[in-house]
């Protein structure tokens, strides 16, 4: 029982750490233009998973912000909406990437500490 | 209409109008390049099992649609169909009893004088009130009505959703939230008459150019107010209970049954009681009606008008309670509604 609390407990941290990765993530992928199906196999491949119900919201508003840019396309029997990254969503990106290493260096190096302590 | 076809139009009504033909296009792109996606045989029609797999991923109308809408709403894309749906029954009954009232005051009233035109004035301001105020009721009702679910039942609503409901949907559940939502709204506009503008229920007439109402209600329906009122906001109370649940328990049940032996009650009590309805002979003459039919006459009729509903009325409520007990307590099975949004 408690081993269940624990559990989703960590489910539950873990997902919330994802979720502030999507953005990046996302916008990571969008040099090419890329479809929201077609995105989300991306992201997936890599090990990314991020639900359709997540994502498209996402895509919608990070339009609205002027980081991507679109187009409707026909393609075979259907239409798509191809998304790809705008001039400013270029530079939001090569910021977010050098924070995001920040972070990553700042964090690991916390967690190398905890772990100097732990012996 | 296809199980696909009928998803997306259940996502259409429920999304916010902003590039709501955008936002339909691209969920349709996704989902059919999904299903596209998952079908075993490629190139061919996606089977049925196919589909629903996918539908049941992507979630419930409702979950999709919110996805992209905002959070906060004073009525949600859920219940503003039926929303609105009341909110024309209602404004259309306040207009039509307007217009009767206007239409007998023309009538009784011959001779047309520039008071006449202040009167019509007063007649239109007095509908522009009485419409705003319906207005006020019913989106207070809903208000409470959308708070009244709490956010984990929808979650629950949208766990238990399958694509199968789809087919269903339409023709049950809807039509049992939008009778509970009439109920709610129609016993609030009634506690709200009796309560604050009795005064009001009455003969309407022009003297002197001016619009003057008679009271027709004697002081022995005041006595029945309060008990009016205790089980109109029973009703009300139950409905929002039963807006929680998702479908009568037998704790409802036996509420509603309770409520209705109440309701009897009261209703026996005002036939058998003195009368409720009475014209003063002398405001009758001022009408101008008095040609047609004697004070006396009309308090008799309405009397005996009022009795006859109220009879019906009693009939109407053993009918329910009988057919309650059966089903909830001899017959033994939880038929009963099952609300889905």
């Amino acid at each position: 029982m408690q081993d269940d609390t624990l559990q989703e407990q960590t489910q539950n941290l873990v997902q919330e750490l994802r979720r502030g990765m999507i953005v990046l993530a996302v916008l990571s992928q969008l040099h090419d233009e890329q479809y929201g199906y077609s995105l989300m196999k991306l992201l997936e491949d890599q090990g990314m998973q991020v639900d359709q119900g997540t994502l498209y919201p996402l895509l919608r508003r990070l339009e609205e912000q002027k980081l991507l840019e679109s187009n409707w396309r026909m393609e075979t029997s259907r239409p798509r909406r191809y998304y790809f990254l705008s001039a400013q969503g270029r530079e939001v990106l090569k910021e977010m990437t050098i924070e995001w290493s920040k972070i990553r260096n700042t964090v690991d190096e916390l967690l190398a500490n905890e772990k100097e302590n732990d012996k | 209409m296809n199980l696909i076809e009928l998803y997306l139009e259940e996502i259409r009504r429920q999304l916010p109008s902003r590039n709501r033909d955008d936002i339909l296009k691209e969920i349709q792109s996704t989902l059919m390049d999904t299903i596209e996606d998952r079908n075993p045989n490629p190139g061919a029609e996606p089977d049925t099992e196919t589909v629903k797999a996918v539908l049941k991923e992507f979630g419930s109308p409702r979950k999709v649609a919110s996805q992209y809408g905002a959070k906060d709403y004073l009525v949600g894309p859920r219940m503003f169909p039926i929303y609105l749906r009341v909110l024309r029954i209602v404004l259309i009954v306040v207009a039509a009893f307007n217009a009767v009232g206007l239409i007998v005051a023309i009538v009784s009233n011959t001779g047309f004088s520039t008071s006449f035109f202040e009167a019509i004035l007063e007649v239109v301001g007095g509908l522009f009130s009485s419409l705003f105020t319906a207005f006020g009721v019913v989106t207070l009702s809903f208000l409470g009505i959308e708070r009244a679910i709490p956010d984990n039942m929808k979650t629950i609503i949208d766990e238990k959703w399958q694509p199968e409901d789809l087919l269903k949907e339409e023709d049950q559940d809807k039509v049992k939230i939008f009778d509970l939502a009439i109920e709610i709204t129609g016993s609030l506009i009634f506690i709200t008459l009796i309560n604050f503008f009795l005064d009001r229920v009455g003969i309407y007439y022009l003297a002197d150019g001016h619009w003057v109402s008679a009271p027709i209600l004697t002081d022995a329906f005041l006595r029945y107010v309060p008990w009016i009122t205790a089980y109109n906001i029973i009703d009300i109370a139950l409905d929002l209970y039963l807006l929680r649940l998702g479908a009568w328990n037998k704790i409802a049940s036996v509420i509603k049954v309770l409520n209705n032996a109440f309701k009897i009650a009261v209703t026996y009590a005002i036939i058998v009681g003195p009368a409720v309805i009475s014209v003063d002979p002398a405001i009758w003459r001022e009408t101008g009606l008095s040609s047609a039919t004697s004070a006396t006459q009309f308090t008799q009729i309405g009397n005996t008008g009022l009795d006859i509903l109220l009879g019906l009325s009693i009939f109407g409520l053993v009918v329910d309670t009988i057919k309650r007990i059966y089903q909830r307590f001899i017959k033994g099975n939880s038929a009963g509604i099952t609300i889905e949004g």
